[in-house]
């Protein structure tokens, strides 16, 4: 299964109809996929912000304490499961609208492929300097988006052309998603569970 | 076929619609000249009129009123004039609106870096050009609803309703929030004091959102979505039901601005919660967008002016969702003061407001001038640049808001401030640069559709279009 990593990147087309061919279910695509690459940006920001620590500015880099950085790395790990998922259900639900009504299998298969880049990007969290993960991180989101239009229409079995549609309603939905998620950061953070740091 | 009462006024449509794309030019240039300030502050070189204080409302009122107004005058004129099957009713009070709001412009490219200024967001011009206003507005209101009155269609298509709200109640506000005792010809104080006019500025604030930026841009949603996807309104119901939705909703959610100040309370609860109900009518008309849009998905991938509508309703989803999840009392508390209010507006002005006037004028200049724009691989061209230079300004400053709220937060557990100010302010730059380039970038996405527009207009010629007879009632 991940050796379809490669293939998404050199030839995103020919890798796609492979993925929709193999037709794995929704446990196998997370046994097999999700659960590893969806691993490697936690466990990059738990080393990053323990042993390296965030850089703000001109001053020292400040270290996570380890069971702080342990509770939002659980977290953060824990949101991209679900949020697979969920964007999975997602692409499902509005299949009916598009004409292109695909098991659950597929389209969460959809969903976690089309995340690759940006999974595989957060091993920068290693390096805990935001503008740095800010430069890698945009041209990784350019390259899901792209693998989002390129692979819908092939995963969905509609024509290129509503698949342009589909897709960037797809893409509106990961907006509000992010939109979501920065929010609940917000609530959260404001309700004193902030993380600890390392005097 | 040249008789007045045969044809279209086209005249006043035209320019407004070429003012449209040179004033866009004028004022993103002036955001990207400030945002390059924010950057390197040396680039306002010790000249009191360079500085960002005076040139910041030079770059809002130069895009939210030269920019969006001529494009709201623009649409409005043709929209009212197509639907109605009836000329203006006066060519001489639209060509007023037109020199008059000129006039106001000029004005304010003049005072405002000169420094006057009545010191109120959005309305920081002096009394005498407020007073102008008010008669341009109140000529416009006139011509309007002057020419719905004497209608050939005995029905009102939903784009006026709109664009009538917009008249109402930009009037009302501008009444309201802009009384002032004047002291001398360039200087006048408010006639509210302390927290009161801190609310009248936020309920005409919010509300300048919410009538001249939605209500408004809502109107050239239903009329140029539905004729350039060649497609009826998915909705027509939902189109009525969230026009009273949003104007009953809309008034109410100023004071979301004024969270844990010192107005009472109650009225901060009150603008949050009014703030979360307007969801539902702005997606409705997200909704009622993009399903009308769905029915020409054939058309999509090949029209791009198709492309700016999808994505500017798109974002008008996210940025009317991303509000009121900021109105959260918990969420302001962090991100008020900080870049991702100023993430939010542009996703609000750049994504949605500037992208649906792109649009519509794609639409409308070659129909006024008789030809077929000039370059449609440029409108393409356009479309992306646009959308990158969108793309870096909100994600950059979403990740320097978040970062700032973070920061000045942060405390020790001596209960110390972890962070000096000038540390979040050393922490922003990089993001600062980022949204120069993504400014900078959408400005130059201006500079494509103005030489389009240009060749175009010089290959065309103005026409006179001819007013069909109404069809017989079904």
């Amino acid at each position: 299964m991940l050796s379809h990593i490669f293939g998404l990147f050199i030839n995103p087309k020919k890798e796609w109809q492979a993925i929709h061919d193999s037709d794995c279910s929704v446990t196998k695509c997370y046994l097999s996929y999700v659960l590893i690459l969806a691993a490697i940006p936690p466990l990059s920001g738990y080393f990053g912000t323990t042993i390296f620590g965030w850089q703000f500015g001109a001053r020292d880099a400040v270290k996570l304490a380890p069971e702080s950085a342990l509770f939002i790395a659980v977290a953060y790990y824990l949101i991209m499961l679900v949020g697979v998922f969920t964007m999975g259900l997602m692409i499902q639900w509005m299949g009916k609208t598009y004409g292109a009504e695909q098991p659950l299998s597929r389209t969460v298969s959809l969903a976690a492929y089309t995340a690759t880049p940006l999974f595989l990007v957060g091993v920068f969290e290693l390096m805990p300097i935001l503008w740095v993960n800010f430069l890698v991180g945009l041209p990784a989101l350019g390259y899901s988006v792209v693998l989002l239009y390129t692979g819908l229409p092939i995963m969905m079995g509609i024509s290129e052309e509503k698949g342009f549609l589909f897709s960037s309603a797809v893409l509106a939905v990961g907006l509000v998603a992010l939109v979501c998620m920065m929010v609940a950061t917000a609530i959260l953070w404001g309700y004193g569970f902030a993380p600890q740091f390392v005097d | 076929m040249n008789n007045e009462a045969t044809t279209y006024n086209y005249k006043v449509v035209r320019q407004f619609a070429i003012m449209t794309v040179v004033w866009g030019i004028v004022g993103m240039l002036v955001g990207v000249i400030i945002a390059a300030q924010m950057a390197w502050p040396a680039l306002s070189f010790d000249l009191p009129w360079l500085t960002f204080g005076r040139l910041r409302p030079l770059h809002t009122n130069a895009v939210v009123f030269a920019f969006g107004g001529s494009a709201l005058f623009a649409t409005s004129y043709y929209v009212v004039q197509r639907t109605c099957h009836v000329r203006l009713i006066s060519d001489k009070l639209a060509a007023f609106t037109f020199w008059g709001w000129t006039l106001v412009i000029l004005l304010a490219a003049i005072s405002l870096p000169l420094g006057f200024t009545t010191s109120k967001e959005y309305a920081e011009l002096e009394w005498p050009i407020d007073i102008l206003i008010t008669v341009v507005w109140v000529v416009y209101g006139i011509v309007f609803f002057g020419t719905i009155a004497k209608r050939r269609i005995k029905h009102i298509f939903v784009a006026n309703w709109f664009f009538g709200a917009m008249i109402i109640t930009i009037a009302m506000l501008h009444l309201v929030n802009s009384a002032a005792v004047p002291v001398s010809l360039f200087k006048s104080y408010s006639v509210y004091s302390g927290v009161q006019d801190a609310m009248i500025q936020w309920w005409y604030g919010h509300n300048a959102v919410g009538f001249f930026l939605t209500a408004g841009f809502l109107g050239i949603m239903y009329y140029f979505i539905p004729k350039q996807a060649e497609r009826p309104i998915y909705s027509y119901r939902l189109s009525v039901v969230h026009f009273w939705a949003l104007a009953f909703t809309y008034i109410w959610a100023g004071p979301h601005h004024l969270h844990y100040t010192a107005l009472p309370d109650w009225t901060q609860s009150t603008g949050m919660v009014f703030s979360l109900i307007l969801l539902a009518p702005s997606w409705g008309g997200m909704i009622n967008g993009i399903m009308t849009l769905s029915g020409a998905w054939e058309k999509l991938r090949s029209d791009p002016v198709l492309k700016f509508l999808i994505v500017s309703v798109s974002f008008y989803g996210m940025s009317t969702f991303e509000g009121p999840m900021m109105s959260i009392k918990t969420v302001n508390a962090l991100s008020h003061y900080t870049d991702w209010t100023i993430g939010h507006v542009h996703s609000g002005a750049l994504g949605w407001v500037a992208l649906v006037s792109i649009g519509a004028m794609y639409h409308l200049i070659p129909r006024l001038f008789g030809v077929e724009m000039y370059s449609k691989k440029l409108i393409e061209t356009h479309f992306w640049v646009a959308t990158i230079g969108i793309v870096l300004y909100i994600t950059s400053m979403w990740i320097s808001g978040i970062m700032q709220g973070l920061m000045w937060r942060a405390i020790n557990t001596d209960g110390t401030l972890t962070y000096s100010f000038v540390e979040s302010v050393q922490a922003m730059h990089p993001f600062y640069i980022v949204r120069f380039m993504g400014g900078a970038i959408f400005l130059g996405g201006m500079f494509i559709m103005a030489y389009n527009v240009f060749k175009t207009v010089s290959s065309g010629k103005a026409i006179q279009a001819p007013i069909p007879e109404p069809a017989a009632a079904h």
